[in-house]
């Protein structure tokens, strides 16, 4: 493009404002309006309006400012970026010369190329000799650019070559010997064509791609961060990628699904899996769970975890850095700081945590059926109940009144416990219920025991009033002779179960005569839920034993206990202090003569309409428990189980988003609506939701935004990934970023070529890629060529193919294919390449795995993927890091990765295994068959000489090990 | 050809890309290494895992030992990550001067004490965040989220490597297991893989993962380098017709520094030629200093064989029991522990250094997540604290003996000069030779730093 400026430049005589116009404008507008622009152009100097004062001297460029500032061997401009060229700077001078003409306006008028419709050019002419190689418009489009450099493209690879290169890019893996001999001898005109469909119908090709696309989003099954929790659910998100590309999942749908599937496809239990892409970035575990509600760090946890969130949905399926407007508008793209926030508020609704469905939407509805019955039938029972108690405020008997008025004493008569004394034993806190706690008395040695009797707590706590504080919903008595003896349980109390509330009365748990032991120990498998937390206490244990207590006073040991100043303590157990006592039995008695009562108020009608309802809730009940159980996803979520603090938003309304001054949660300023970026004109940037729709509206409004048709980055963006993941690099060389920080487009009609044809196609993946492969571009030979290197070094413009490393999993994928450990089965819960420990903080120990685990020989992309401990083997070989999205993997050439090909204990065992194959298959010439199957070709003479004479010395396994560490294994031409 | 041929084609490598493989091509390009005359090439960072308290080791303040026991009211409210406030906690340890200088030091750090005059002290660091995870991704990688580069890998991008067959970037993490974060805290975050930091575990079987085949493999020696011989013949082979394509050469020089680096790194975990008194000083042969001290050793043995950034950890997670500086239940306790571990052997490497002439250009850092509560937690412990910390800094162009920075009267918040990592980050960068602004690397459309967009160089600290 420069060279041409210059030409034009050069051409004088020419009209001032003419080169104005074709060349200066769009010069100024590229390399400086990022930072001139507008009112808050830097050193009060913007381009946009009128040419500033003092800029140039007409006529003379050596006396002008601008060149002045822009010359030179270190010039002062630009401040962010390479300095000028000198045939740019031939333009400015020849313009200044020719008198600087300025029309006002005409800087910036042209826009961001990005952000235009999409344009559709007409493919040029190829000159005549070439017309014979073009096989797609799309090879059109890259010969114009190679005639334009005098470049001329590469011969066609030959057959092995393309077919190794197709099944390493559309499956993954290796073809083996098999497929490629029935390639080579395959002369039909149509071979390599059907050998693409064949691969693309493939369930390998999913797996494949998925992998990219889950690059990109940053999936992983660990939340990050400090305390990195295993996210159990989260690859059903995976599974959904792998199976909407096989299945060729229209692109619109695609990107409409991830963002709200839940709500746009209500009958398709899928759709609600597609959000775990929402959910898929790191999560603050600490952030979310531990720290105090209202707490500074709290609110700083929430914004940043709604920027991962807006960041992912953004440089996903848009390639903007709308997170560079975080604390400030951006500052060369047009995005402002008041939109950012208002795409922070399209997701204040949501949050990431695991989520029910039912892969089976005829268990749905029967589901959804079952829960509406039953919370009507509560709702009646309720009703009753209330009706009843209405009954008896009127019954004026004086047997009813005298009964009403004993109890009202009775309950009176009740003082206010002392709770300043000894309370009893208290467990410590978990953060969940699900962590089964016990606490035990050593009688000293073995007694018969009649009966055990615990006595609940009465604490005033965070809402709790007061008896039955810490009362779990299930105890268990268990009996032991010996400290380390196997324990029997003695008795099993379910207070659920009565459906009322317990209170501090004494739980009885009479044994059967003959019992004895020396140790009684309370186990409890689920806590009682205090506040945000998890915890049980007891008051008092007593163990009687002929009619007396043989606790009081004995040692007791617990799993954990908080010890606190005399009021809590493992010995507080056992010092006869307890709430209960005869004013409460008294109590108990009358409240049995009250319940008599209201029965014999209740009308027949009524008993019978509440009884009938109480067994059809039974009934209810147990069908909804007798259903399969409902698979879970973690993903965008607006009801979910608390933990800790962690809870959905009040009253399920979206969480208030203000602008932040700096981007700082203490300066919020005014607050924010649900929109999007007005710099894309498709569709109004403003949701303009009525205040009373739910979070739901918010997130439709976006899809609908983002898959819209004619929203340009939507469609310019994902062509760029797949033509990436094909040719090595992008037509936009900066994939996540189509602002003016990134990289213009190489071949800017073919993309929009690319994305009109890939939309208008229905955005049918498999026909995107049909058209890649086929091309002539695609099918070049990658050799060098020095003449075509000297005029384009970095193949920007194809004049070959590019040679390509294996990417980790590619590599791991296809060691475990040539060794014929590749076990094929697919989805599910991922294979775990680690020993995992979670003591507090959890551990991922790579050393333990087990690599006879056949799970373990799944494909890599089934892989368990722990985001703060990456799996070294794959990190050396420069996998993703899923704390970012990344959308170009990085290709590093290091010693650790020699040392982890040569010496890992996976790469050793995969080269024994890999020989037993040759072995096995063929036991005559196995070395043959080895380099056959990792290289793809029939090895030559040389290099079988010297491959046999390895065997011999150093044997077959050694045979193995070399060629899975030589480069023909690792590079595809 | 005949095998003795083919076998020697592969050996006669050039040069191609083998800087590039040691990581010693420079990121400003073309023997531009530095913005300006450095004062330090290399740096050694101390990290205390679970925040280490202040002013129970070095921020003294009279008034905590004078109000012990009250009801703490420093004027403002107080909000705490675990706990509501306690009473005025003043610190089990006793305080003495040192030094020419005349610094406060508590007793729980004589060693450290001895060598104040060669320290610079910053009383006045202040941390974005109150929780381990994020503050500490904060303190080695200068964001709060994973996955950015640390300290180390943009030192190993901007300089390179110093040696040719040891890593540039080690890290040196704890016996008993990985701080918050873990390996996010050493990564190359989006740098290249090659800055990653190589992780050596002095105390297991395999120092450093991969060095050579498991026992349990049966791989010879002899049949080890049979095989390397035969992989780089066939890849010489594979690359003669495979032209302007560095990388295939560069792979090749990979098994090659590969195989010295095996002969190099066990000399470095071989501490039997180092004299009694070495050993003594390190506390190699008491077990509350034995892991620290071996750790810190090899951090001088590395620095003094050209390795770049060697960061060495002092704690693991903040797991039960107690296994870093986290002392929420007990600092007398925990605390006590963890600095007997630590004060004689960071004092022995900055001695040790200095006999040898090489603090002269080699930065020591001492740093940790944030600070803790001039307060009680319970009745033992101390809750975190964001506000006010301390950080120190020896040899390599800082001036010693002198102090930065203060907290106010109770040590809680920085009042005087507040500062924080970026501004560290900033000053060791500088001392480097690398302005923090200039050191970016393109991401996601951010043009990223060390510093973000914060830092200033603290030159008072600069001799």
């Amino acid at each position: 493009m420069f060279s041409l400026l210059a030409t034009l430049a050069i051409a004088a005589p020419q009209d001032a404002e003419e080169i104005f116009r074709q060349s200066v404008a769009p010069l100024l507008e590229e390399r400086c309006l990022p930072c001139h622009d507008g009112e808050q152009a830097k050193g009060g100097i913007s381009l946009t309006a009128a040419l500033p004062e003092d800029l140039i001297t007409p006529g003379d460029p050596a006396e002008s400012l601008l060149i002045e500032v822009l010359a030179g061997p270190d010039p002062e401009m630009p401040k962010d970026g390479e300095p000028l060229s000198e045939d740019e700077l031939a333009t400015l001078r020849a313009w200044v010369e020719a008198g600087g003409a300025w029309i006002d306006g005409e800087v910036g008028s042209r826009g961001w190329w990005s952000l235009q419709p999409l344009n559709e050019a007409s493919a040029p002419e190829p000159e005549s000799t070439w017309r014979s190689w073009v096989r797609d418009p799309i090879d059109t489009f890259i010969l114009a650019g190679l005639r334009a450099r005098g470049l001329e493209p590469s011969p066609e690879a030959d057959r092995r070559t393309l077919l190794r290169r197709l099944h390493f890019d559309l499956v993954g893996l290796p073809p083996t010997p098999e497929e490629l001999e029935a390639f080579l001898s395959n002369d039909s005109p149509d071979a390599y064509e059907r050998e693409v469909d064949r691969l693309l119908a493939s369930a390998r090709y999913g797996e494949r791609w998925a992998r990219h696309w889950l690059d990109v989003v940053h999936y992983a099954d660990t939340h990050g961060y400090d305390k990195d929790k295993t996210r159990p659910n989260a690859w059903p998100y995976r599974d959904w990628v792998i199976r909407a590309l096989n299945e060729d999942k229209p692109y619109a749908d695609f990107v409409a699904e991830q963002l709200a599937g839940d709500v746009l496809y209500e009958d398709d239990p899928g759709a609600v899996v597609a959000t775990g892409m929402l959910a898929a970035g790191p999560w603050d575990y600490v952030g979310h769970v531990e720290l105090r509600e209202g707490t500074v760090d709290k609110k700083k946890t929430r914004n940043l975890d709604r920027d991962d969130v807006v960041t992912n949905v953004f440089s996903s399926f848009q390639s903007l850095t709308v997170h560079c407007a975080r604390c400030h508008d951006h500052k060369f793209d047009p995005i402002t700081q008041a939109e950012y926030y208002d795409l922070q508020s399209v997701f204040a609704g949501i949050e990431r945590a695991e989520r029910e469905y039912d892969a089976d939407p005829a268990i749905g509805a029967l589901r959804a059926a079952l829960v509406g019955e039953r919370d009507a039938l509560q709702g009646s029972i309720r009703e009753a109940k209330e009706l009843l108690d209405r009954e008896v405020e009127q019954d004026t008997r004086p047997s009813s009144l005298e009964l009403l008025s004993a109890r009202a004493e009775a309950q009176a008569s009740i003082t206010q416990p002392d709770r300043t004394g000894s309370m009893g034993y208290h467990t410590e806190m978990s953060y969940t219920a699900d962590s089964p706690k016990w606490v035990q008395v050593d009688l000293g040695a073995s007694n018969e025991i009649e009966e055990v009797i615990l006595y609940p707590c009465d604490e005033v706590f965070g809402g709790h009033p007061g008896p039955g504080f810490g009362l779990p919903a299930q105890i268990e008595v268990q009996l032991a002779s010996t400290p380390e003896g196997e324990w029997s349980t003695a008795g099993t109390w379910r207070g659920a179960d009565a459906g009322i509330r317990h209170g501090d009365r004494p739980i009885h748990f009479p044994l059967e005569s003959g019992a004895s032991a020396r140790y009684v120990r309370v186990h409890v498998p689920v806590l009682w839920e205090r506040t945000e937390d998890y915890c049980f206490a007891l008051a008092e244990l007593e163990v009687i034993s002929s009619g007396e207590n043989i606790a009081r006073g004995a040692a007791v040991e617990a799993k954990d206990s908080i010890e606190a100043g005399g009021r809590w303590g493992k010995e507080l157990l056992v010092d006869g202090a307890r709430p209960w006592s005869p004013e409460m039995a008294r109590l108990e008695e009358l409240e049995g003569d009250w319940r008599a009562l209201r029965a014999e108020l209740e009308p027949e009608p009524a008993r019978a309409a509440r009884e009938h309802d109480s067994e059809r809730l039974t009934v209810v009940s147990a069908e909804l428990s007798a259903l399969p159980p409902s698979s879970k996803v973690y993903a965008a979520a607006t009801s979910f189980q608390r933990e800790g603090s962690f809870a959905p938003p009040p009253g399920g309304a979206p969480r208030a988003v203000h602008r932040l001054e700096r981007g700082e949660v203490t300066q919020p300023l005014e607050a924010s609506a649900p929109g999007a970026v007005k710099a894309l004109p498709h569709a109004p940037a403003s949701f303009d939701l009525p205040a009373e729709s739910d979070e739901s509206a918010r997130r439709v409004a976006l899809a609908e935004w983002i898959a819209h048709p004619e929203n340009p980055l939507t469609w310019r963006s994902i062509v760029n990934r797949v033509w990436q993941y094909h040719f090595g690099r992008g037509l936009v060389d900066s994939p996540n970023d189509f602002g003016r920080m990134g990289v213009r487009p190489s071949h800017p009609e073919l993309l929009d070529h690319l994305a009109l044809r890939f939309r208008d196609g229905g955005g049918s993946f498999k026909e995107l890629h049909r058209a890649l492969v086929l091309s002539a571009t695609y099918r070049q030979s990658s050799a060098h060529r020095a003449e075509a290197a000297a005029i384009d070094d970095g193949n920007r413009l194809l004049w070959r193919a590019n040679r390509r490393r294996l990417e980790a999993e590619a590599l791991r994928d296809s060691t475990l294919s040539v060794s014929g450990d590749l076990n094929l089965e697919m989805g599910g819960p991922g294979f775990q390449l680690f020993g995992f420990e979670d003591d507090h903080s959890p551990r991922y120990l790579y050393a333990e795995a087990d690599l006879e685990d056949t799970q373990t020989h799944r494909r890599s992309v089934y892989r368990f993927v722990v985001r703060s401990v990456p799996d070294p083997w794959m990190t050396s070989f420069d996998c993703a890091d899923p704390s970012h999205c990344t959308p170009v993997r990085s290709e590093t050439t290091t010693p650790l990765q020699a040392l982890a090909l040569m010496n890992d204990r996976f790469m050793l065992r995969q080269a024994e295994r890999f020989a037993a194959r040759v072995e096995r298959e063929a036991p005559r010439d196995p070395v043959s068959l080895a380099a056959r199957l990792a290289w793809q070709r029939e090895p030559e003479p040389a290099e079988l000489l010297l491959l046999r004479e390895h065997e011999e010395e150093h044997g077959l396994a050694a045979v193995c090990r070399v060629l899975l560490n030589s480069n023909e294994f690792l590079y595809v031409d | 050809m005949d095998r003795r041929s083919f076998l020697q084609a592969g050996g006669g490598l050039g040069s191609v890309a083998f800087a590039h493989l040691l990581a010693r091509e420079p990121l400003l390009g073309d023997g531009v290494i530095r913005h300006h005359a450095p004062t330090a090439q290399r740096v050694v960072q101390l990290f205390m895992s679970g925040a280490a308290s202040q002013c129970d080791l070095y921020d003294y303040k009279p008034l905590l030992i004078e109000r012990n026991g009250e009801d703490w009211n420093p004027g403002e409210e107080v909000e705490l990550f675990q706990s509501a406030p306690g009473k005025v906690m003043r610190s089990p340890w006793q305080w003495t001067q040192n030094g020419e200088c005349g610094k406060w030091m508590s007793s729980l750090v004589p060693r450290t004490a001895e060598c104040v005059d060669d320290i610079a002290f910053i009383h006045s660091m202040t941390s974005r965040s109150n929780v381990h995870g994020p503050a500490t991704f904060l303190e080695s990688t200068g964001f709060l989220l994973p996955g950015f580069p640390s300290m180390g890998a943009w030192i190993s991008h901007a300089l390179g490597s110093e040696n040719d067959d040891l890593p540039t970037y080690v890290c040196l993490p704890d016996l008993r297991g990985l701080p918050p974060g873990g390996p996010k805290n050493w990564s190359a975050g989006f740098l290249p893989a090659e800055h990653q930091a190589t992780v050596i575990q002095p105390s297991a079987k395999d120092p450093i993962a991969n060095l050579f085949p498991p026992d349990a493999a049966g791989v010879s020696a002899e049949r080890d380098e049979a095989d390397r011989e035969l992989v780089n013949a066939l890849n010489q082979r594979h690359r003669e017709t495979r032209g302007g394509d560095s990388r295939l050469a560069a792979r090749m020089r990979a098994y090659e520094l590969a195989a010295r680096m095996q002969l190099a790194a066990p000399e470095v975990f071989d501490l039997s030629d180092e004299p009694r008194s070495t050993r003594e000083a390190y506390g190699l042969d008491d077990p509350v200093t034995a892991d620290f001290g071996r750790r810190c050793l090899i951090a001088r043995r590395l620095l003094e064989r050209g390795v770049r950034f060697v960061q060495v950890w002092s704690g693991a997670d903040n797991g039960f029991p107690r296994r870093n500086w986290d002392s929420h239940e007990n600092i007398e306790r925990d605390h006590g522990d963890m600095g007997r571990s630590m004060d004689g052997p960071a004092a022995a490497l900055l001695q040790d250094l200095k006999r040898r002439g090489l603090l002269e250009e080699t930065i020591v850092h001492w740093t940790t997540e944030f600070g803790r509560m001039p307060c009680g937690q319970g009745e033992l412990g101390r809750d975190h604290n964001p506000f006010g910390f301390t950080n120190w800094l020896a040899g390599g162009g800082i001036k010693g003996g002198v102090t930065y920075g203060a907290t106010d009267e109770w040590s809680w918040k920085a009042v005087d000069k507040p500062t924080d990592n970026y501004d560290v980050h900033a000053t060791m960068l500088h001392a480097l030779g690398i302005d923090h602004t200039r050191l970016t690397h393109r991401t996601d459309g951010i043009d990223r730093r060390l510093t973000d967009v914060h830092g200033h160089v603290l030159h008072e600290l600069l001799a």
